[in-house]
């Protein structure tokens, strides 16, 4: 044989055997394991991420985020302390209401409707009517692209307000707006200093924004686009701006306490801003004036206020009562606005055994592996 | 996810058990979707991306509470763009997916530094490069594509050099409807075995997607070439949503996490060790 032959056969061997590898490779059948797992970590309890209040109808609506559900309680309830929960008067919940990770909620005045504000994985803010339960589907639901957190309403001029973690934006919706309808207008821009914008509250009287920011934030510019890291603040702005629009007063500061400040609540008559300061377990109360590295006129933290990793809250103004919404420990926890240190709640309404603690696993979208420790890490 | 943390379990824990340590606040400078989480066992050291502040973190070991990152990279040069990550310990690098490229960064880089190196072009056919893993034994890179909802594509695949520089064509693409693959999430890789571990979640939109599973492939797949061994969602299995899959090898076992059931659930497969 010569060499040109023998190299063409030899070719023609690793051809085929290229063909038959690919050919056993696309045919194979999968071995299925199909087995229970030998251990299963799971919160049994609910995580009580935002809360909203209506005295007139004593409706108290909650968020939980770990079974992905909306749940309305009477706003008197008090879990007896012998008790192992209160039980919801209904749920919301399933693959047909477009609500999952539920990070805000919010209670039409007059229909009593629910705002359900999905903060990630549906983009979805689902509406419900007050006959809902189970798994329905919302009567509408506005579609909401981006990482919403919070959102308020201004009822006489029917727009919704709401922040926007992943675009460092504020959004502005027609209250009725469903669909693929676009917001009517935006705060959104180096200027503004949205650094992570979570919070968000309504001062109706004197017409201003107040957002509460995590502080990461990002520039962008010429050269593109890069990440920064600020202290946590609140930045204040009229509720008519639009665009690229400079805070009109930040509170920001070692003095203000802030860590992690997450749902805010303002309270109209008495001019102050409630804001759940989740990673230091308390609720700050500022003057709606504050501005610079300020003091909070009053703090609500300590053990026996039953606070615990809050990023919800909501106020009922005309009873006077602070609501706070606990994911470290399945409780909604009710104290009169003018609650200060470390204060029992008035009531507590537990979705778990008293004393549990929550595991706050969410959206867990990745799991690591110490093998020194022989620990699981697991990040949100 | 209103509360970002990072919780750490015993590997024994079940059930309601609660977490021996959290990471958290504001001196953690965490934020929420953090999609990716690797720990390095040479230099005892663990690794997230925070996508708001575009920041690659690197905490100790055996960090606890509001302790700060010993380095962080982040600033104008870094351009980071994803939020997922892996890290070679032996060769000292970082690699970052962002859609249509892979950036790799030095391990011990702490500030605004530059990439290395970018593997990047029309050649590689990145697309929505959004998870990979690193085998810096056999010297492979697995990236693995997203599918958004606006996506017309599945997701796949693509095996490279773990040295790639540039526009490189990828080794190979596992890819098509007998892949099962819709799209990617996290990702391990097994090097002993040359085995690609990787969560299908299915569709984003879906809440309860009907076809997802974990799937193990072997670096020497190619085309469309369905998984070796496959764990599927079910009753059975009781998976609904697997999102984050990480290997331990010692105890011959799959840990998953599942986003439909905000859970972290823990499998005996000592076959494909």
């Amino acid at each position: 044989m010569n060499k040109t032959l023998r190299l063409v056969l030899a070719g023609l061997l690793v051809w085929l055997a290229y063909g038959i590898l690919m050919q056993a490779q696309a045919d194979r059948k999968p071995v299925v394991i199909e087995r229970a797992p030998l251990r299963f970590i799971k919160d049994p309890n609910p995580s009580f991420s935002a809360v909203a209040v209506d005295s007139e109808s004593n409706m108290l609506v909650v968020s939980d985020e770990n079974m992905f559900r909306i749940m309305e309680y009477d706003r008197r309830e008090n879990t007896p302390p012998q008790a192992r929960l209160s039980e919801p008067k209904r749920i919301i919940s399933g693959t047909n209401t477009k609500a999952e990770m539920i990070c805000g909620v919010y209670i039409d005045p007059k229909t009593k409707e629910i705002y359900a504000l999905n903060g990630d994985t549906q983009n979805w803010m689902p509406v419900f009517s007050t006959d809902a339960r189970g798994n329905v589907a919302p009567n509408r639901a506005l579609n909401i692209p981006g990482h919403p957190f919070q959102l308020a309403a201004d009822e006489d001029q029917q727009l919704l307000y709401m922040t926007i973690q992943s675009d460092n934006q504020i959004s502005v919706y027609r209250k009725q707006a469903s669909g693929g309808e676009k917001p009517v207008r935006t705060i959104r821009g180096n200027d503004t200093r949205l650094e992570d914008p979570h919070g968000l509250a309504l001062d109706l009287k004197n017409r201003l924004i107040f957002v509460s920011n995590f502080g990461n934030g990002n520039v962008r510019g010429t050269g593109g686009r890069y990440g920064t890291f600020a202290p946590p603040s609140i930045t204040i702005y009229p509720m008519e701006g639009s665009g690229n629009i400079k805070p009109v007063h930040i509170i920001q500061g070692p003095k203000t306490l802030m860590n992690w400040p997450a749902h805010m609540a303002f309270h109209q008559e008495r001019q102050e801003l409630f804001v759940a300061n989740d990673a230091d377990n308390s609720i700050l109360v500022f003057h709606a004036s504050d501005e610079g590295d300020v003091a909070p006129i009053r703090v609500v933290k300590g053990p026996k206020t039953g606070i615990k990793s809050p990023p919800g809250i909501a106020l009922d103004s005309k009873l006077g009562e602070l609501y706070v919404a606990n994911m470290g420990t399945p409780s909604i926890t009710v104290f009169p606005v003018t609650a200060n240190g470390d204060v029992a709640p008035s009531r507590t309404i537990r979705g778990g055994p008293a004393g549990t603690v929550g595991l706050m696993i969410g959206n867990p979208g990745a799991v690591g592996y110490d093998t020194k420790r022989e620990q699981i890490l697991v990040p949100n | 996810m209103a509360h970002p943390q990072i919780a750490a379990f015993a590997r024994l824990a079940n059930g309601g058990q609660a977490p021996l340590r959290t990471v958290y606040g504001q001196g953690s400078k965490l934020s929420r979707t953090m999609h990716d989480i690797r720990y390095d066992e040479m230099h005892d050291e663990f690794f997230v991306v925070n996508p708001f502040a575009e920041a690659i973190l690197t905490f100790r070991g055996g960090t606890s509470g509001q302790e700060s990152p010993i380095r962080i990279i982040q600033g104008p040069h870094v351009k980071i763009g994803g939020n997922r990550l892996d890290v070679d310990p032996i060769h000292d690098e970082i690699f970052v997916p962002d859609g249509r490229r892979i950036r790799v960064y030095p391990r011990t880089a702490n500030g605004d530094v530059a990439p290395i190196r970018i593997i990047e072009g029309p050649d590689t056919l990145l697309t929505r490069a959004e998870s990979l893993s690193v085998d810096p034994i056999n010297n492979i890179l697995v990236v693995g594509f997203n599918k958004g909802e606006q996506d017309r594509e599945n997701g796949a695949l693509l095996i490279f050099n773990r040295t790639d520089s540039g526009n490189v064509k990828p080794r190979a693409i596992i890819r098509g409807p007998k892949s099962g693959i819709i799209r990617i999430n996290q990702m391990a890789v097994y090097p002993p075995k040359k085995l690609i571990v990787a969560t299908m979640p299915g569709l984003v939109d879906q809440m309860e997607p009907p076809d997802a599973f974990l799937g193990i492939w072997t670096y020497d797949d190619n085309g469309d070439v369905p998984p070796k061994w496959k764990i599927p969602i079910g009753s059975k299995t009781t998976l609904r949503k697997p999102f984050g899959v990480v290997l331990n090898p010692k105890n011959k076992e799959v840990i998953l996490s599942d986003m439909r059931l905000n859970s972290v659930l823990t499998f005996a497969v000592p076959e494909i060790f």
